[in-house]
């Protein structure tokens, strides 16, 4: 099963500068964006998103749970 | 040969040094700068429109059928492998050449490849380059333009590191950009190697074979290879490359203090030449 992983955007208000889990993770499950991008500008750190994208990867060593400063990560065990 | 060359190479020559394949033309004048923001976007938020696929990792059916579409999506941007003496030669075409941040390491890892504590390794090319500026979030960081020379040893410097030299296309053929890359923070090699995305990173046109003789079984290459290709023979005391596997990317023969594995011509072993 793939495991569930769900990072709650509230919390999570910096991504790219916090970046913990980013490389915390034994098998690189995350992936940082930028949700809008503008002529000239560079998106502001706020316009950031992390989300858990290769998730059939992640082992459950739940090491991005702890690192989290925020608490803004949950993992657990896939259902169907 | 391989589909591209089939398509757009020049007399039966590698597509990637044809000059056409550098030349993209500017189609029709950008209005106001507007469409391309968006491509930028879907660009740089990449992985994430694969996470679909990713769910359906249990459904081996349902899988196969959106691993598809994706595929040929990636018909019209993706890349192949090259050996280190085809991308001194494509810097020998390709003008003007700009050195940028890597963009998959931004996103896996959260990485800015500053300049100076983390050189950067990505190569931009065309004279897209020039308007950088117009796309700040884009090219973070800043870009800086190399002459043919310095380009080749930025290039040679990386890949004796251990990193694998990819092209990039950007609407197929024409050519984007030289990536050093390596496993699991570079998406090209990770899409086909753990799901099989193929036009994303084609096999290169070389294939590396050990020498059995010349091998002591030092089992530096095993460490190099970023495709899982090498092995340590316990018995025999020599390190093995299992050629289906193997990219081509050279990264071990350059890594082997004996001298011990060369690149070979894919072409040349019925086996290989349609594996791609
Ligand atoms: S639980 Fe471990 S493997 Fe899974 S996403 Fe978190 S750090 Fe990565
Ligand atoms: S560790 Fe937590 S706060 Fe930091 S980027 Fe990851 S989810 Fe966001
Ligand atoms: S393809 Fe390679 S060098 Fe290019 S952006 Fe991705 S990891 Fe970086
Ligand atoms: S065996 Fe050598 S040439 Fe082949 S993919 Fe691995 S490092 Fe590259
Ligand atoms: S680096 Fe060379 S000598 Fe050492 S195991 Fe590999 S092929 Fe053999």
């Amino acid at each position: 099963m793939i495991p569930q992983i769900e990072i709650d955007k509230n919390k999570c208000a910096t991504p790219y500068e916090c970046k913990k889990c980013l490389q915390i993770c034994p098998q690189a499950v995350f992936a940082v964006a930028p949700t809008k991008v503008e002529r000239f500008k560079e998106t502001a750190p706020e316009d950031y998103e992390v989300q858990a994208v290769f998730k059939d990867k992640c082992v459950l060593c739940m090491d991005c749970v702890k690192v989290c400063p925020t608490g803004a990560i949950k993992v657990k065990v896939g259902s169907s | 040969m391989c589909e591209l060359c089939e398509k757009y190479g020049d007399n039966g020559g590698r597509w990637y040094l044809n000059p056409e394949n550098y030349a993209r033309p500017l189609y029709k004048k950008v209005e106001k700068g507007k469409e391309k923001e968006p491509m930028i976007l879907t660009e740089l938020q990449g992985p994430f429109y694969y996470k679909p696929l990713i769910e359906l990792k249990d459904n081996p059916e349902a899988f196969e059928k959106m691993r598809e579409g994706y595929s040929k999506f990636h018909e019209t941007m993706g890349g192949q492998v090259v050996s280190l003496e085809d991308a001194k030669k494509m810097v020998e075409i390709a003008q003007p050449i700009a050195r940028m941040d890597c963009i998959c390491r931004r996103i896996t890892r959260a990485t800015l490849e500053d300049g100076e504590q983390r050189p950067r390794t990505c190569l931009g090319l065309g004279v897209g380059m020039f308007r950088w500026e117009e796309w700040p979030e884009r090219y973070k960081g800043g870009v800086e333009f190399l002459s043919t020379e310095e380009a080749k040893e930025h290039i040679e410097h990386w890949h004796k590191r251990g990193m694998v030299i990819t092209i990039m296309t950007f609407g197929t053929p024409y050519i984007g950009g030289i990536c050093l890359c390596d496993y699991p923070d570079c998406l090209a090699i990770r899409m086909r190697l753990d799901y099989g995305i193929k036009p994303m990173l084609l096999k290169g046109h070389q294939v590396a074979k050990v020498n059995y003789e010349e091998c002591t079984g030092c089992g530096t290459c095993v460490q190099r290879c970023q495709f899982g290709a090498i092995k340590m023979e316990v018995t025999t005391k020599k390190s093995n490359i299992d050629m289906t596997r193997c990219f081509g990317c050279g990264v071990c023969t350059y890594a082997c203090p004996q001298d011990a594995i060369s690149l070979i011509d894919r072409e040349k072993l019925p086996g290989l030449k349609e594996e791609w």
